[in-house]
């Protein structure tokens, strides 16, 4: 079980490497999502250029960069919302642990429960906490009454909601406050049990206290979630995530570890952009 | 400070003056309008209220010349009509709405569609009566109550759809997504979530599409026609409140006149009823 | 994309902190030039100079320390800001420990004066290795003005000068108090003042390494020299 405190050792070249207390037993890093030779175009407008990335299983991978820069537009295809739009289109690979989810043909409905997203903006569908989280699970999964009782707690629990909702499962979704209502789309996306969650700016529009509460969320869901998280508050991105990729006019400008990125960031474009210095 | 003061004095009483005219004459405009509502209410139920009685509701239409009788065929044929007319043009509406909204945006066949709609919205009621009338009517060689309905179905369609339409439009599209990106197919997210976010607009569309019809008169004339005696049969023609009215209103007969007052606060009070309902029920899901 | 910042009082902000590491790097190294005077003339009055003087030293430490603080709190530096905030928190700790150690020197050399019993003794390394010392000092400073790492990467290749101009001075001053135990006192006090402008060199060999930490982002304190050169010229 990994601590937060991994031992570091400074090798010879500067540089740090962890410990190895065990060379047989070194853990294979896994991707959950590789994205690869992406391009993206608005009807004839190139929204993504040529974008080569791995978001790694079990870690929480944020996007950073000014407006315009295209990561939501990653973030979106990732699950291939842009489906929905017609002139939206992708070419390249995105491997979704090995399986090419860009291919023609594609079940987008199960993809998408296998790759959930949250937005921006709460959005609770009208009807009761209950239904809100029932209703996602009961498109894939025949629940008994007491299953999905104990599926709801259990999205709640996660969604940290539970003791706010448990006396009003039964009240709208719309009855609840702006960050409560965001931790039920949480809850909401947690409870169909996807692999990977994609979290779309997902406290832009919240107060301090809720974004906080959010932050230390996605901290617990990273165990056992992969987590893409697009964010325009930078020191949000040094919190939360585990790797940071700093993107610019629909290119990939860096991409590592957010220690890294943050301390010494290789390319002069991410630490001008990180440290606000803008020409 | 108190100099610059000074200075803009001189322009906020101008526009404190222009203030209270723009105020004065939007008041008189309303007012004007207010009058004549109150004006044609206030004459419906100085001469329709003595009419309203139990018999009005138990007796039917009196022969020409015989005393009494009351309105219950012409109510009873009014709420057959209107029911059956709803039951065909909810349906119908709502999922016209429901394609034009979420499956046909951009489609050739819903721009056409959009462009019937708006001209059936506004056409000439007496236009889909002659029309029903030479589809169903000259064809069975008999006036009924289906043919009624089938008319008053033509004039309350294009009021769903088009409500159906615009109140499904105003669900923003940040709850669909939501929706799609739990991996929701499309038809559920159109009538699960996009539908139930729309209801009360469209449960408000669908009172106002009868609010609209039970007045309607031209087209029952050539379909339902009217039927001195109570009847239930919708193959035979049909009392019913507006063509009674009609009837009634301008012969030399007192008691008809008097009947027709009655039908006509009866028609006034629940076309009234229905508008504030929907009102009601629009408001209520707003702050709910 | 340009060096400043959106925020121009951030740039200000960062940019006066360099500034005072500066200032207080040159009151240090008035500091020692007086006490090297003071020691080389066998002056007392110099050497009070430097005494009294110390305190100054000990207050710029203690206000750009808050700087750095206040800088931390309110901007949340990251990247280079980051390791510049640092560099100049650890740095003034340095300067303060090299005025520390200029000041040792003066009190030495005031009991050296008053016994007196330095006259036997040459002292060419002692003056020749303060000179060294004052010379680093100067430069690990224009370095970190400059942020050059090459210059950096200099000063921490000399700082061996000073180390065996150290070690020369404690082998003569060993025979010299074999040789005449009546010389030990003076000897002992002698030590320390060598010891002093040895450790004034390790302080400005420090400096010059966070200025490639500064630069290059590398932590180049306890690696062998040829890795710290190459870190040093990496573009």
């Amino acid at each position: 079980m990994k601590t937060m405190f991994d031992l570091n050792k400074i090798d010879s070249n500067g540089g740090t490497m962890e410990l190895d207390i065990n060379p047989q037993t070194k853990q294979e890093v896994k991707n959950a999502l590789e994205v690869r030779n992406l391009n993206f175009f608005y009807g004839s407008f190139q929204g993504l250029k040529d974008i080569n990335l791995d978001i790694e299983e079990g870690k929480v991978t944020a996007f950073i960069g000014p407006s315009g820069c295209g990561k939501s537009t990653l973030l979106r295809a990732l699950n291939r919302m842009y489906d929905l739009y017609p002139g939206q289109r992708a070419e390249g690979e995105i491997n979704f642990y090995g399986h090419n989810i860009l291919s023609p043909g594609e079940d987008l409905n199960l993809l998408r429960s296998r790759i959930g997203m949250v937005f921006q903006k709460p959005t609770p569908f009208p009807m009761s906490i209950y239904e809100n989280i029932a209703f996602g699970v009961r498109l894939y999964e025949k629940l008994s009454r007491s299953e999905m009782d104990e599926r709801v707690e259990w999205a709640l629990n996660k969604a940290a909601l539970w003791s706010e909702a448990k006396d009003k499962l039964n009240h709208s979704g719309l009855s609840l406050s702006g960050g409560q209502q965001q931790r039920l789309c949480i809850a909401r996306g947690v409870a169909v049990k996807p692999s990977v969650i994609l979290l779309d700016e997902p406290t832009s529009a919240l107060d301090p206290i809720s974004t906080g509460k959010i932050e230390e969320l996605i901290n617990e869901l990273k165990h056992e979630y992969t987590i893409a998280i697009v964010t325009h508050n930078m020191q949000q991105a040094a919190r939360v995530s585990d790797y940071t990729a700093y993107m610019y006019l629909g290119s990939l400008i860096e991409y590592g570890k957010t220690d890294e990125i943050f301390i010494k960031p290789k390319r002069k474009e991410t630490e001008d952009y990180i440290t606000g210095r803008f020409g | 400070m108190s100099q610059v003061f000074n200075v803009n004095k001189a322009v906020f009483a101008r526009r404190k003056r222009t203030n209270k005219i723009g105020l004065a004459l939007s008041m008189c405009a309303m007012l004007l309008g207010m009058i004549f509502l109150i004006w044609i209410l206030a004459i419906l139920f100085i001469k329709g209220f003595s009419a309203i009685n139990l018999n009005m509701f138990t007796a039917s239409t009196p022969a020409p010349g015989s005393e009494g009788g009351g309105l219950a065929n012409a109510i009873v044929g009014s709420l057959m009509l209107i029911a059956s007319c709803t039951l065909i043009s909810t349906p119908v509406g709502v999922l016209a709405g429901i394609y034009l909204s979420e499956y046909g945006d951009r489609s050739r066949v819903a721009g056409v569609t959009r462009f019937v709609t708006d001209i059936m919205l506004s056409a000439p009621s007496i236009v889909i009566g002659l029309f029903v009338y030479a589809l169903v009517v000259a064809q069975v060689k008999h006036f009924s109550g289906w043919a009624g309905t089938v008319a008053l179905a033509l004039i309350a369609i294009p009021v769903v759809v088009r409500t159906t339409e615009n109140m499904i439009r105003l669900v923003p599209g940040s709850l669909r997504e939501a929706a799609y990106a739990l991996g929701t197919p499309k038809w559920k997210v159109a009538f699960k979530i996009t539908l139930r976010a729309a209801q009360s607009g469209i449960m408000t569309g669908i009172l106002l599409s009868l609010a609209r019809v039970s007045g309607e008169t031209a087209p029952l004339l050539f379909t339902a026609l009217s039927n001195q005696f109570f009847s239930t049969n919708m193959n035979a023609p049909m009392a019913n409140l507006p063509v009674v009215i009609f009837q009634f209103a301008m012969s030399p007969y007192d008691n008809w006149v008097d009947l027709a007052w009655g039908g006509a606060l009866l028609i006034t009070i629940a076309v009234l009823g229905l508008n504030i309902l929907a009102r009601l029920v629009f408001r209520e899901k707003v702050q709910g | 994309m340009s060096d400043k910042h959106l925020s121009s009082q951030f740039d200000a902000d960062l940019n006066s902190l360099s500034s005072r590491l500066l200032e207080m790097g040159g009151l240090v190294e008035s500091q020692i030039s007086t006490a090297m005077r003071g020691f080389t003339q066998m002056d007392v009055d110099t050497c009070t100079v430097v005494i009294e003087n110390e305190k100054l030293v000990n207050d710029l430490e203690v206000q750009i320390d808050l700087a750095c603080t206040e800088l931390i709190a309110r901007r949340q530096p990251i990247a280079r800001d980051l390791r510049l905030v640092m560099a100049v928190s650890k740095a003034i700790t340095n300067l303060e420990r090299a005025g520390d150690e200029a000041e040792r020197v003066a009190k030495r050399t005031r009991r050296l004066i008053e016994s007196g019993g330095a006259h036997n003794i040459n002292t060419a390394e002692i003056r020749l290795s303060g000179q060294m010392a004052i010379s680093l000092l100067r430069r690990s400073l224009d370095a970190f003005a400059r942020l050059d790492t090459v210059a950096a990467a200099e000063v921490v290749q000399e700082d061996r000068h000073i180390d065996e101009e150290f070690r020369g001075f404690v082998r003569k001053l060993i025979s010299y108090m074999t040789e005449d135990p009546h010389t030990i006192t003076a000897g002992l006090d002698m030590l320390t003042i060598a010891k002093a402008i040895e450790r004034i060199g390790d302080h400005a060999k420090n400096i010059a390494e966070f200025v490639i930490y500064v630069a290059k982002g590398a932590d180049v304190r306890h690696i062998p020299h040829e890795d710290l050169v190459r870190e040093a010229n990496k573009p």
